[in-house]
Formats: structure tokens, sequence, C-alpha cells
């Protein structure tokens, strides 16, 4: 039985196609002797004839090749068609960034426009100036626009643009000039963010102390903090956030 | 057997940098070599042998106007398998259309059992002929491609795995595997014949 095994092998390599002839004679002489593999052998040979006969073209292969090369020759207009894999390649391939580069920006241009609403152009959007000026400034006051992550020193003249951000660290401390004479003092290890509010320019002080000296007459001036919002009657006042 | 598939792809590879230089009798020795392969292959999926013919035909035509797009000449009997399974596909959704349009004309199997076997096929009656066709046709493609590659086309297991791109293990568990499913379909048949 051991030894049919390895002729059951040896007929699965007849059929794959991989038997070499050495093999092919040393089976070819058991199958005489062995009944079982001869059957087996036998059954295979049969039906790799049956499915090549089935699927055998009535048409001989010299002549099919014969008769393509005529009607080559014949059709004239029938060329080899030249390729440039390399251009077609690199042709595809620019096409393919231009494609992303508009997609990335028409998404930009649609998600920045559609966001505001408005026909204002991108960079007022980004950041809008208000007319806030830097008065007397001691020590170190930090300032960070609007999504961004990163701080810098607050300088005498700096423009001052809504979503900004300002951090007097200790001992230090800056006055921002509003309109008319009306000014803010920030103290020091105070956070103050510019926001928009109804349109208007609003001061959330987000801890620390602010000082607010307003112009007489004034109109409604407030000041929000995390507790609440604070409007300012006369024309002095002092808002303090603590954590208590 | 490595040796006869390593001169085998060096020949095609040949026939196919001439054939690229203008020679179309280069192009002929391929038609030659592989005729029968492309027209089995179209057979197992149209039954009618004209119609199996003139898409190999078209198989050749397409892959000659197309050569230059044949990037690894080694796999030359893959790409031609490729290409004529999809000009089948095309065929046979001309002839969907088409059916629709002008009606359905078959043959019965009465009719073809009186028909004589074609020169080709002097071991099998028509009805025989036809009977192996429909069993290999209902075998799923992985399988009916592998039936035609081995026993029409010659190629073993390992130059049809590089034919295409697959792993020699692949192919031969599809082969036995279609091998098994054929001969319990063709049992009777096989038994006529072989007696």
């Amino acid at each position: 039985m051991k030894t049919c095994d390895k002729y059951k092998n040896l007929i699965e390599k007849y059929i794959e196609g991989t038997i070499n002839n050495e093999h092919l004679a040393e089976l070819t002489r058991h199958v005489d002797t062995c009944e079982s593999c001869r059957m087996e052998f036998k059954r295979c040979v049969l039906l790799q004839d049956v499915v090549k006969q089935s699927f055998s073209s009535p048409v001989a292969a010299e002549q099919a090749g014969a008769s393509i090369v005529a009607r080559l020759s014949e059709e004239p207009n029938r060329r080899l068609k030249p390729v440039f894999h390399d251009t077609i390649l690199s042709v595809r391939r620019q096409a393919a960034v231009a494609a992303v580069i508009i997609l990335a920006v028409g998404l930009f241009l649609g998600f920045a426009l559609g966001r505001a609403g408005t026909g204002k152009p991108i960079a007022e959007l980004l950041a809008t100036q208000v007319p806030i000026n830097i008065g007397k400034l001691e020590g170190t006051v930090l300032v960070k626009h609007k999504d961004s992550d990163i701080w810098q020193t607050l300088q005498a003249g700096s423009n001052i643009y809504l979503g900004d951000t300002f951090h007097s660290t200790a001992k230090s401390t800056c006055v921002l000039k509003l309109d008319g004479k009306s000014t803010l003092e920030l103290s020091q290890n105070s956070m103050l963010v510019l926001k928009l509010y109804n349109g208007e320019t609003q001061f959330f002080l987000e801890h620390g102390e602010c000082t607010a000296s307003l112009n007489s007459p004034h109109g409604p001036f407030f000041i929000s903090t995390p507790h609440g919002r604070v409007e300012a009657l006369g024309t002095d006042f002092t808002v303090k956030v603590t954590d208590e | 057997m490595a040796v006869e598939s390593k001169q085998n792809i060096a020949r095609d590879q040949q026939l196919v940098r001439a054939a690229l230089l203008g020679e179309n009798s280069a192009f002929g020795i391929i038609v030659e070599k592989y005729w029968n392969m492309v027209v089995a292959l179209a057979l197992s999926k149209v039954s009618d042998s004209t119609e199996a013919e003139d898409i190999a035909q078209e198989s050749f035509l397409k892959a000659y106007s197309q050569l230059a797009n044949l990037r690894d000449p080694s796999r030359l009997a893959g790409w031609l398998s490729k290409i004529t399974m999809q000009q089948c596909s095309n065929s046979l959704r001309w002839a969907v259309r088409n059916k629709r349009a002008l009606g359905c004309r078959t043959t019965s199997v009465e009719a073809l059992d009186k028909q004589p076997a074609m020169a080709a096929n002097p071991g099998l009656t028509q009805n025989q002929i036809q009977f192996v066709r429909q069993t290999v046709k209902q075998l799923p493609e992985k399988f009916r491609t592998m039936i035609v590659m081995r026993f029409v086309a010659g190629l073993s297991t390992v130059q049809i795995a590089e034919q295409l791109g697959k792993r020699p293990g692949t192919i031969r568990v599809r082969l036995h595997r279609a091998c098994k499913l054929l001969r319990k379909d063709l049992a009777p048949l096989l038994e006529e014949v072989g007696s």
C-alpha cells in the first residue's frame, strides 16, 4: 500500500504536468502490474484526452496563424499601437495631483465662505483687526492669535485682532487704548480674550483683574467673565476673577 | 521541467520582441502556439465553435494592437487568456442584446447527436463533445481556466502559476479540485468511452 501511495503521488504529478520522464517510465511499469493504480491512471489519462478532444479547434493552429498574419498584412490600419508607459503614467500622475490640489482649494474656499456666510475676503475673515492700540506696557505680556498655539511677546504698536488672548505675567501690566480716551488695563497674572459678541468686540476676562476707565458719557460697556457678564455703569471700575 | 519552462518563456519573449519590431511572422508563430488554448478558453464560455473561433481571432488581433502594452512578455499566455475572457464577455453581452432584438436560434441535442463528429475530434460524438463542454462550462471560471491551460494548452501547474502570477500551490489545489468535479460529473461518459 505504501508503494501505491508513492505512485498515486506520481499520478498527481502527471495530472499537474510536472512528472519527469524517469518517473513516468517508473509509473508506467507499475501500472502494468497494479490493477488499482492502472484504473486510476487510466481515468486520469482519459479525462485529459476527453477534455482535449472536446476543446480542440477544427481549424489547425498553423492555418489560424497564417490567416491572422494575412489579415494583418491586408489591414494596414491595424498597426501596433505605440505606448509610452512613462509619459502616460507621468501625465496621469500630474493630472491626479492637479485634481487633488483643485479639490483641496475648492473645499477650503467653500468651507471658509460657507462658514462665514458673507462675501468678506478670507484674510479679513481669518484675522479681523480691531481699533484697539497698546498704551502703556510693562514687563512681559504675551499674546496669542486665534487658531494659533504660539504665544508671542506683545510689543507696543502691535496690531490687535479679534480672537487675540492676552496673558500678563507676574509684575506685568498692559493698557489697551479703546476708542476715544477709554482704556482697559490688564493687571499682572491675568488673561483677557477679545471675542465677537452680537457684532461687537467683547472683553472676556478668563482670570485675573482688569480696570476700565471709560470716557464720559459712554455707551453700554460690558466685561464678561466665566461667572457672568458685568456692565459698566460709571466711568471707572475694576473686575476681578478669582478661583473662589 | 524547469528548464523547459524557462526555454518556453525565453521563446515567448523573443517572439514578442520580434513582433514589436514589425515581424508579422513572429506574431503568426504566437498565434500557432496559443491558438488551441485561446479557442478552448472561448469555448468554455460560448457554445458555438464558429463563434469561439471568431472570438479567438478577435482576441489575437486585439493582442497584436496592444502588444506594446504587454509589460512582461514572459506572461504572454496569461495575458492572452485575460484578453480572451474579456472578448468572450463582450461577445456574450452583444449576443444578449441581439437575442432580444432578433430572437434566439438554438440547436437541439437530438439534432447534434445526428451530426458527424468533427474531424479534429474523432473519438467522441458531437453529443459527447457538447456534454463535456457543458460540464466544463459549469465549473467556476478559475477552475475552467486551469483545465484549459493544463489539458488543452499543455502547460504545467508551475507554468500556469507563472502565467497567472499565482503561487504553484494555489494552482495545484485548483486543478485537483477541478479534476475531482469533472470526474464526478463526467463519470458516465468516461465509463462509456473507456470501456
